[in-house]
């Protein structure tokens, strides 16, 4: 073969548009701070740690923390609206 | 549509066609060996012939000879042995 | 989370960051705040984890406060997101095409066959769909697999144009819920879907299902499994090292793919086994995620075979135990007239495995009888060392399929535990 030829591109762009974030807070003082625990090995030790320090020295008034079943699988729509209605932000992870 | 050469990726076989034995004009008075290959139920094919061929084609003796694994060849003590005594060599292969 | 209100962040462990971002970005969300710590985590001491946590503490609270203002002038160009599959130039000789496709990661580093217009075009016939109709979206990037694409990665592993309504369903499949496509295209285990053909159609294509059917030489087994591999990677985004995170893989990953012996099968083929018509074709993708483990077993006796069989399923570090999952059996034709033979049926089967194969959980890591016990404790209660532990939540969830040749050799396949089987079926064109 020789020149060039045309092909398809076997790949396909992501179908999801791309969205806006909300908006970032003042500080965390009198903020409620949900965790979704992945489940994952000491993550829950790391949500202990980070919600104590989040209450101490950032003045966080509450923390609701959920962890889900299997870190293989999102976690259940009540968890998160649960989380998305009662708290101003909501930290979760990803890893081993 | 036009044509292209390429290599053939085979390759034939290098070991030569090799001369059998003789054929036998009976088994009367002949040495019979086996080469058990071990598999399940082998050993007993393998009494069940030996009983025939003594009993109905006057074989004179047999030699049974069972291997540790039938992945393995034979060893070659048990292939000099069953050569140089026998006259012919049963084996086997399958489940 | 980040779309109903709260700011979000999500904490990744270095070997992860890039998963993350990646994954972030393909559920439309470029810009989510991601703190990073060093991996790995998960074997930390308890005091390693809170000296972590006072390091990025402060890197969460500043990317939640001070992150910045969204660009909210940033606005996706939509109409850029056809369809259409773009046609792209490219050296007309292999060398020129082979390096061009190692360039961009578009194949499994094995040659590919140029998914030319011609080509695509050819295998297109195969199926009365329009082109740009879409069959699934492909986690974890989300691309849109359309009749098309899927011609093009079909074209690519060297499928035969006929083999097209094999695919489709195949991606229709993986892309139902319960099977778990995300899960299983960035999990660190070794996944690969196993694609099993029934019905009149696997004869047609000469997919194997006899003797070496797992294995190499035969073009439908090798170039099925191939194509869907590369629809998931190249459609889905699972490039290994970016969202495919597998710790080594396996060679089930470039093609997984055979027919059940029906010919050989004592009991109800898969298909009818899942309510089709026995002379409808159909597929069933299985989440496989520890390769094939070979059972060479001459027991002649049904019940001495059953707990073999039973005892080989049972390992401490099966993913299916820790969840509950669907572990899967491919029978020598030879085993499974053993079985048939003492009167059971393919679901005593099931439920004389099921029984005999639970496994007590202190045989488990205890890291691992801790997790076990989070993710079966509404199943199975408190779980302790003595807990036996069932290998699925129920008999039925145990596949069991006939194939392979002469030979007293059966063939575990474990599964990612987290995934259920789907069954399509197989609609080809009049």
């Amino acid at each position: 073969m020789v020149g060039t030829v045309l092909i398809f591109d076997p790949t396909a762009p992501c179908q999801n548009e791309p969205k806006h974030l909300p908006p970032t807070l003042d500080d965390l003082r009198d903020k409620v701070v949900g965790f979704i625990d992945n489940s994952k090995p000491n993550f829950d030790n790391l949500v202990e740690d980070l919600a104590e320090l989040l209450r101490s020295r950032y003045g966080a008034s509450r923390i609701i923390k959920r962890r889900k079943r299997l870190s293989s699988h999102p976690a259940p729509e009540a968890m998160i609206k649960e989380l998305s209605e009662q708290c101003d932000v909501v930290i979760t992870g990803s890893g081993d | 549509m036009p044509r292209t050469l390429i290599v053939d990726p085979t390759a034939p076989c290098l070991n030569q066609p090799q001369q059998l034995g003789r054929t036998l004009d009976g088994l009367t008075g002949k040495v019979v060996g086996f080469i058990d290959d071990s598999k399940p139920n082998f050993n007993h094919l393998v009494d069940d012939l030996a009983e025939l061929l003594v009993n109905r084609y006057g074989a004179s003796k047999v030699i049974k000879r069972r291997k540790r694994v039938s992945s393995h060849p034979a060893s070659d003590t048990v292939i000099t042995e069953l050569v140089e005594q026998c006259d012919m060599v049963i084996t086997g292969s399958g489940d | 989370m980040a779309k109903r209100g709260p700011a979000a962040v999500a904490i990744c462990s270095t070997a992860f960051a890039a998963l993350g971002r990646a994954q972030a970005t393909a559920l439309g969300y470029p810009e989510l705040p991601i703190a990073v710590i060093p991996h790995p985590f998960g074997s930390r001491t308890r005091d390693e984890v809170r000296q972590l946590a006072e390091q990025c503490i402060g890197e969460i609270v500043r990317l939640v406060c001070e992150a910045g203002p969204r660009d909210s002038s940033v606005v996706p160009n939509r109409s850029s997101l056809t369809e259409r599959a773009a046609l792209i130039k490219v050296p007309g000789d292999l060398d020129g095409l082979y390096s061009l496709f190692r360039e961009r990661h578009w194949g499994d580093g094995l040659p590919v066959v140029p998914p030319t217009t011609e080509r695509v075009e050819r295998m297109l016939c195969h199926s009365h769909r329009a082109a740009t109709e879409v069959v699934a979206t492909v986690a974890p990037g989300f691309g849109a697999a359309t009749i098309e694409r899927i011609a093009a990665n079909a074209v690519l592993a060297g499928c035969d144009p006929e083999y097209l309504p094999v695919l489709i369903a195949a991606v229709e499949a993986v892309a139902e819920p319960r099977f778990n496509l995300q899960g299983i295209q960035v999990t660190t285990n070794p996944a690969a879907p196993w694609l099993i053909v029934n019905g009149p159609i696997g004869k047609r294509l000469g997919v194997n299902s006899g003797v070496n059917c797992l294995g190499q030489g035969t073009c439908a087994n090798a170039t099925l499994g191939r194509a869907l591999r590369l629809i998931l990677q190249n459609i889905g985004g699972a490039l290994p090292g970016e969202m495919d995170r597998a710790t080594q893989g396996q060679p089930g990953k470039y093609t997984f793919c055979c027919a059940e012996n029906e010919e050989m099968n004592p009991w109800e083929p898969l298909h009818v086994e899942r309510g089709f018509a026995p002379e409808c074709s159909a597929i069933t993708v299985v989440g496989g995620a520890s390769g094939t483990l070979n059972m060479n077993t001459h027991a002649k006796d049904a019940d001495d075979l059953l707990r073999v069989i039973a005892d080989t399923m049972a390992h401490p570090t099966s993913n299916d135990y820790w969840t509950g999952g669907e572990p899967w059996l491919v029978l020598a034709p030879e085993h499974a007239e053993i079985l048939k033979r003492a009167g059971l049926s393919k679901s005593d089967v099931k439920r004389r495995l099921w029984e005999q194969s639970k496994m007590p959980a202190g045989r488990m890591a205890a890291k691992d009888r801790l997790r076990t016990g989070d993710a079966r404790r509404a199943e199975l209660g408190e779980i302790g060392p003595d807990t036996m532990l069932p290998i699925s939540t129920q008999p039925e969830l145990i596949g069991i399929v006939v194939a392979g040749g002469p030979g007293t050799h059966s063939v575990y396949v474990p599964t990612y535990g987290n995934s259920r089987s789907v069954t399509r079926k197989v609609v080809c064109n009049a």
